[in-house]
C-alpha cells in the first residue's frame, strides 16, 4: 500500500459495466518530505493516477491505496481496477533515523 | 520479499474491514548497506516491529489475505519478520 494525496475527482461517461456507479478520484502519491508533513503544493514529483474508491475519500484527503491484483480482490465479480482506496489516513507518524555524517541520498 | 526499516505508523479509521485492529506500518525499503532506496511504503506488521527496526515484508497478496482471513482484502504488504541487528549496523 502506497500514500497518496487526493487531488481530484474523475466521472465516466462511456465505462465498462462493471464500472457503472463506480467513484474514483486523482490521486498524487506522497514524497519522503511529504511524509514528515511537508505541505502538499508543489505536488511531489511523480505521476498521479486515478483509484476506485468505495470509503468516500474528499479532495484534500491522504489516501493509502494499493495496486495490482490486490486492487480487484475485494470486488464479488471480476472488476477491471488497478488501484484501490483501502484506507483514508488520520495521522501519519514519521519520523526517519537522522542521516548519519556520510553522504546519505538527500530527501526527495 | 523486501528489507526496510520501520519509520513510523499510522492510524485510519475509515478503512476496509480487513484492516481493522491491524497495525500499519511505514516501512522504508533499504538495500543491505540500509541506505534508503525510494519512498515508503505501508504494511501490516502483527509482530510488532519497533521504530528504525529493520524487517521483511512479503508483497504477495495472498499471504496477506489469509493472515486477516478477509479473501477479499486489498492488502498486500505484510511484516514477516524482524531482522536481528546481530548483522554489521550501517
Amino acid at each position: 500500500m502506497r500514500l497518496g494525496h487526493v487531488i481530484g475527482k474523475v466521472t465516466l461517461s462511456a465505462a465498462e459495466p462493471a464500472l457503472r456507479g463506480a467513484r474514483f478520484l486523482l490521486v498524487q502519491p506522497l514524497s519522503r518530505a511529504q511524509f514528515a508533513g511537508a505541505p502538499m503544493e508543489p505536488l511531489a514529483p511523480g505521476s498521479s493516477l486515478v483509484i476506485y474508491d468505495d470509503l468516500g475519500a474528499g479532495l484534500g484527503h491522504i489516501v493509502g491505496f494499493t495496486e495490482g491484483a490486490e486492487a480487484a480482490a475485494p470486488f464479488a465479480n471480476p472488476t477491471p481496477v488497478d488501484a484501490y482506496n483501502a484506507a483514508i489516513v488520520d495521522t501519519i507518524q514519521y519520523s526517519p533515523p537522522l542521516p548519519p555524517p556520510a553522504s546519505r541520498k538527500s530527501v526527495t | 520479499m523486501n528489507l526496510a526499516r520501520v519509520d513510523g505508523v499510522i492510524v485510519s479509521t475509515v478503512c476496509h474491514p480487513s484492516m481493522r485492529g491491524h497495525r500499519m506500518i511505514v516501512c522504508q525499503p533499504i538495500d543491505e548497506a540500509g541506505r534508503d532506496e525510494g519512498t515508503p511504503v505501508l504494511a501490516l506488521d502483527p509482530h510488532g516491529a519497533g521504530l528504525h527496526q529493520r524487517i521483511i515484508y512479503s508483497t504477495d497478496g495472498s499471504t496477506t489475505r489469509e493472515h486477516v482471513g478477509d479473501p477479499r482484502s486489498p492488502l498486500r504488504n505484510l511484516v514477516l519478520a524482524i531482522v536481528d541487528p546481530t548483522l554489521a549496523q550501517p
